[in-house]
This record gives C-alpha cells, structure tokens and sequence, in this order.
C-alpha cells in the first residue's frame, strides 16, 4: 500500500519525511503561539446591516405555528423564520457558539435572563418602542429576574408537574414521592424533564428543600434519591414524551403545562397534576440580543405578541397561559377556569420560582447531572 | 530502485529549486489550503482548548495543564468511553456476521445477472437520511410499537427493547450493515474460485475450505469493514441519543452535553474530542496497514 508509492527521487533535497516532520512542528507552534484569545465571545455583527425584511426567530417548541407567523407576514410585510430549541442550556450555548449574530428575538425563560443579562448578551429594551407592557398582569409588570421589564417582555407562564394516565394509575398521582412509590409499577415507563434545575428542583422539593437550594449536602442527598429512580427512567425528554404519552407508552411524564394542554386535547385519559409539596412556576420572556441584526422587526415582533387579540388566539390555539390581562379577559370561560392552564391560587402559592445561582453552585449541579446522565 | 541513469538525474537538477517545487505545489494547494483551513486548524484549536482546564465560553484561553483529560480517567467518565467501545466492538461483530454471509452469496452464489439489483437493494437504504431509520426503529421498538403488536397476535410476551443498550446495537448494526456487505462484496468478488476448487480436489470439505481458504483471501475486506464500521460506531451521535435513553451515554453524547449541555465544560469536552480523534486515527492507520484499500472505493 504505502510501500507501493514511488520513492522521492535522488535529486530531491527534502525527503517526505523531513517535510512532514517539519509542518508537524510548525502546525503544533500554531495553538501554543495563539494564547489569550477569550473563547466564544458574542460580538455584534458591526457595519452588516441585516436584511431588513427578514426576523429571525429563536424560541421553543410551541410557542410559533404557521398561523401565527402568517399573520405577522400580513400585518408588517416581514418574513418570519423561526428556529426551535427545546432548553435554556442549549439555547445560551448555541447563542455563545456564534449563533448568536442571527437571531433577533430570542425567548429565554425567567432565571436565564438574570444571566444572560449578566453576561451582557441582551439589549435593552428601548420603552418607546415597546407598545402594550402595561396590558400585562401586575404580578408580570416587575418580575423579579428582571426589574421593570428593562430588557425582557413575559410571552408566557406555567407550571411544571406531571402528566398521568388517569385509566392506568389507580391511585392517582399527587406528589413527586409517588414515583418512588410506585417505582417498580411503573419501571421504564417514566420520562423526567431534560433540564438539570426543573429535575433536581423538584427532588430537592420532595426532600423538603428549596428548588434553589445552594447547600452541598441537599444537592448531594437530591442526586443520591434520584440515582435510586435511574433504572426505572426511561428516558430524560423534554419534547419527545408526548408523542409516547399519547400512544400509550408511557404512564407518567413530567412535563410543563403548556404540553400537558396539548396532548390532553389529543387523548382525554390523560390529566395534569401540580405535585403536592410544590411545583417551579415558569415564566418564559422575549428578549432582543444586543447582536440582533434586525432591531425594528423585533420590536414589530414583540408588539404584535403583546397585542391582545394576538395573545388570546395563541393562548387558545397554543395553550399556554397568557400574562396579558386584556387578553385573559378575552378568554372563553372554560379556558378561564381551566386548572392545568391557570391553576388556583393556593397551587401557585405553593410553587417556587427558578432563580439564577452562583456560578460555583451551578456548577455543583451540573456535575451530578452528568454523573446522573451518564452512568 | 536508485536506477542511476543519467538522463533521469540530469534535466531535473538543471532547475531551480522553487520551478521544481511549482507544479506539485499548484497542484495540492486548493485542496490544502482546504484541508488546513477546515481540518487542521479547527482540529488544533479543539486541541488548544483541551490544554485549558474546565474553561467556558467567555473565558480567556490560556493552556495549562492537562487537567481535562486527567478528568476522563474519573470512574465515571471511563465507564462512558468503555461502553463507546463496547458499542463499536459488538456492532463491528453483529455487522460482520451478519454481512459476510449476504456478501457471500451475492458474489459466489447468486446468478450474475441478479448481482446489482441484489447490491442496489442492500444500499437503497443509505439513500435515506440516517435520522428517519433511526426513527423509524423507534416505532418499530416502541413498548406499543410494530414489533410489539406482532408479538401480541402470536400471543407472546411483549419485549422492552426500545431505550436500553439492545436498541442501540441494532440501530447501529442497521444503519452500518450495507457498507460491510458493500466493502466484504468488493473483496469477495475477487476471489479466486479456482483456489476453491484446488481444495476441494485435494480433500477440503466445503467448510475447511471456506475457512482456510475463503476467510484469509479475505482477510483485507474484513478489516477494512471492520474497521470503516467501528470507526463510524466511535462517532455516532444519532443512534445512542434517540433509541438509547438515559443509560446509554457513550462519548459523542457526553460531548454534546459539554458544549450544549448544562454543563458547558468547553475544555472537557474538547479533551474527549481529542480522544475520539485519536482513537479514530488509530483505527484508521490500522485500516491503511492491514485493509483491502481497492475495496474501500465504493
């Protein structure tokens, strides 16, 4: 094979392997030579105006359907594309990685703003061109992630809990201990969510901690109950379960409000729970990155979602439940009353909010995730 | 080989150095520049990276020490690159047993007439996107799937294979299995049959002669699929992360949860990044060493 290649001829000065030898060591200088360089920095695209009659969109998974994206295209004449990612994790990394010159309006959800603000990645929110934030429930005007609404707009609310096959399980489930319970009844047919705050929150809960518990010894005794559930979890999904729900795959998933809405329409054997010992409640926002490339289709993006008609219709073509007061009072009253989408207020009471930690405590969360995950 | 005639050593020392260097040098340098701009440097700074212990993205880069890859030597990350390699060795075996006999019989059996459209139909698959088998064999191996339904009409018991390490292995298998029938084809047709018959006139059975004959004629087919099909196991992201569940994390998707993960561990990542690198490169010089390079030309 290799042997088979004619040899260099005697007139050649630099045999090959001289020549390999000497880029090898001047391709290994290139990385040493190049220290100092901060990795993945955000940086707007300067002096590249981007194309004024496109938006793009990045969001998750059912927050957009063609209707809606239609009707912006009608009402302001620019086209809207939008891409899905399906947790906060990915959606910053994807964003740092250089993605982040594209997208115009990102939908981050409430404790990944108090970051990303830190990290200086949103732009602030210019008040004269944002029409309709006093439309907004009191209790969403001045969120504690983001005081005032200076750099985000809350698009939506909910709360994380499980979703049951109400003809299967009998008793029903009403806490997170019943997985436990229950774990040899229902082996290999749960899914937990696929986000490390939502998941060791709510086993934190079940111990009788804080969702934001920053104590190395809670994080460590939240890590070791769900190791004992690993070989009944079939898999960590925040998307793919409702497929599998539906079908009959699965018997219980956790899973957000939001989906719990859609896939009960689609079967009615399955219902919604919020766990007894509390829930994280969830607001997912709208926010302009500082690279957006197109600043006045995403203000013409974030106004039209705060218009009341506009958030009425997705909140009943979308389900999830809408912080817009005009548009609430919109509602028909049976999605008014609905308790999967606007649970009481005692339920809420109960729920913990998500908030951002310490780099060092989110770090100690993260290596449990991955020893959890990967083991 | 130093065949010292006069007329080959004169014309070529009579121009300048650079002239002689011209024609090779325009020759290579769009693919070069392509491979260096595409493949070496992204591969270096990925190397770069790996040097900086635990750094994140925002970071200034300052390579230090070794620290990342002393953390895949943790329990619980070697258990990780252990069942990567145990992915990669039983899909390389499965697909070996199960392609050798098709590509045996499509190159020595089959009537010749039948033996493309037999070819086309093992490689019809790869013209679909390898995402749509990979979902495909989740409805097929979901709990309410095709295969269990079939097994509820023949009034047997159900199988869990969806999400666990057999639904891995046969996704794997599937997705590989045409370019180990493809590459054991190309070596078995040329194979001659007359050693065969040599054999059998000096009183081989049939299945001495497959095994002293057949298998070590064949010997560079087999490690050139072999090693094409583990080389591509090592590297699988789809298969583990959509049939696998959440015990079945081998390297690729211990990677995508470093850089898109909670995690964000840039620095770990890259240092498992550059394992996988290695050991494909290993798996590759082994491939030009010992593999049939005629057949790998599909």
């Amino acid at each position: 094979m290799l042997s088979s290649l004619p040899p260099a001829s005697p007139s050649c000065r630099l045999t090959r392997r001289q020549l390999l030898q000497a880029s090898a060591i001047a391709l290994a200088g290139l990385p040493l030579s190049g220290c100092g360089w901060t990795l993945a920095e955000v940086r707007p695209a300067v002096g590249k105006p981007g194309n004024k009659d496109e938006l793009f969109v990045y969001t998750w998974s059912q927050y957009t359907d063609d209707t809606l994206l239609e009707e912006f295209t009608s009402q302001n004449g620019i086209r809207v594309i939008a891409d899905i990612f399906n947790s906060n994790e990915t959606m910053l990394a994807t964003f740092q990685a250089g993605k982040g010159s594209i997208y115009s309006v990102v939908y981050p959800s409430d404790y990944k703003v108090s970051e990303m603000i830190e990290k200086g990645l949103l732009s602030p929110l210019n008040p004269n061109q944002v029409e309709g934030l006093d439309n907004l429930l009191p209790q969403f005007q001045n969120s504690p992630h983001d005081p005032g609404n200076k750099y985000s707009v809350p698009l939506s609310w909910g709360t994380t809990g499980f979703i049951y096959n109400s003809e299967k399980l009998n008793p029903p489930p009403d806490d997170w201990d019943y997985l436990w319970q229950n774990q040899a009844k229902l082996s290999r047919r749960i899914t937990l969510l696929d986000d490390v705050r939502e998941v060791m929150g709510a086993v934190l809960r079940s111990l009788g901690y804080s969702y934001n518990s920053t104590k190395p010894n809670e994080i460590k005794q939240a890590y070791e109950k769900l190791t004992k559930l690993k070989p009944a979890i079939a898999s960590f999904t925040t998307d793919a379960w409702r497929d599998q729900m539906v079908a009959g795959d699965l018997l219980i998933a956790m899973g957000y409000s939001a989906d719990a809405m859609g896939v009960i329409n689609e079967n009615p054997q399955l219902k919604y729970v919020i766990p007894k010992s509390g829930s994280s409640l969830w607001s997912d926002t709208m926010a302009i990155p500082k690279t957006a490339p197109n600043f006045d289709a995403a203000y013409a993006w974030v106004n039209f979602m705060l218009q009341p008609s506009v958030a009425a219709q997705i909140t009943q073509r979308l389900f999830f439940a809408t912080p817009n007061q005009a548009a609430y009072d919109q509602l028909p009253a049976p999605l008014r009353n609905n308790e999967t989408l606007f649970p009481a207020d005692a339920t809420l009471s109960n729920c913990e909010r998500i908030k951002p930690l310490d780099a060092n405590v989110t770090e100690l969360y993260d290596r449990y995730w991955t020893k959890l995950t990967s083991g | 080989m130093t065949s010292e005639s006069p007329s080959l050593t004169k014309a070529p020392s009579s121009q300048k150095p650079l002239a002689r260097w011209l024609e090779p040098l325009s020759l290579l340098a769009p693919a070069g520049l392509w491979l260096l701009l595409l493949l070496v440097i992204p591969t270096l700074l990925i190397f770069e990276l790996s040097l900086v212990p635990g750094i994140r993205p925002g970071q200034v880069v300052n390579p230090s020490g070794i620290d990342n890859y002393a953390q895949i030597f943790q329990p619980i990350y070697l258990t990780v690159v252990l069942r990567s390699l145990f992915f990669s060795i039983a899909t390389t075996l499965l697909c070996l047993l199960l392609g050798f006999p098709v590509a045996h019989w499509i190159a020595i059996k089959a009537p010749k007439r039948w033996r493309n459209l037999l070819l086309l139909a093992f490689v019809l698959p790869l013209w679909t996107s390898s995402l749509l088998r990979s979902y495909a064999w989740i409805t097929i191996l979901r709990p309410t799937g095709v295969l269990n339904s079939f097994l509820g009409l023949l009034k047997l018991p159900s199988l869990d294979i969806l999400n666990r390490e057999p639904a891995v292995l046969i996704g794997m298998t599937y997705s590989l299995l045409p370019y180990m029938v493809l590459i054991l084809y190309a070596s078995l047709e040329k194979l001659d049959q007359r050693l065969l018959e040599a054999a059998a006139d000096l009183g081989a059975t049939p299945q001495e002669a497959f095994w002293k004959v057949t298998v070590p004629q064949t010997f560079p087919g087999i490690a050139a699929g072999s090693l094409l099909v583990f080389i591509t196991c090592m590297g699988d992201f789809v298969n583990p992360e959509l049939l696998g569940g959440a015990s079945s994390m081998t390297v690729a998707r211990l990677i995508y949860n470093q850089f898109l993960g909670a995690t964000q561990n840039w620095g770990f990542g890259s240092a498992l990044s550059t394992l996988l690198i290695l050991a494909v490169s290993i798996a590759i010089a082994l491939l030009l060493k010992f593999g049939d390079r005629d057949a790998t030309r599909i």
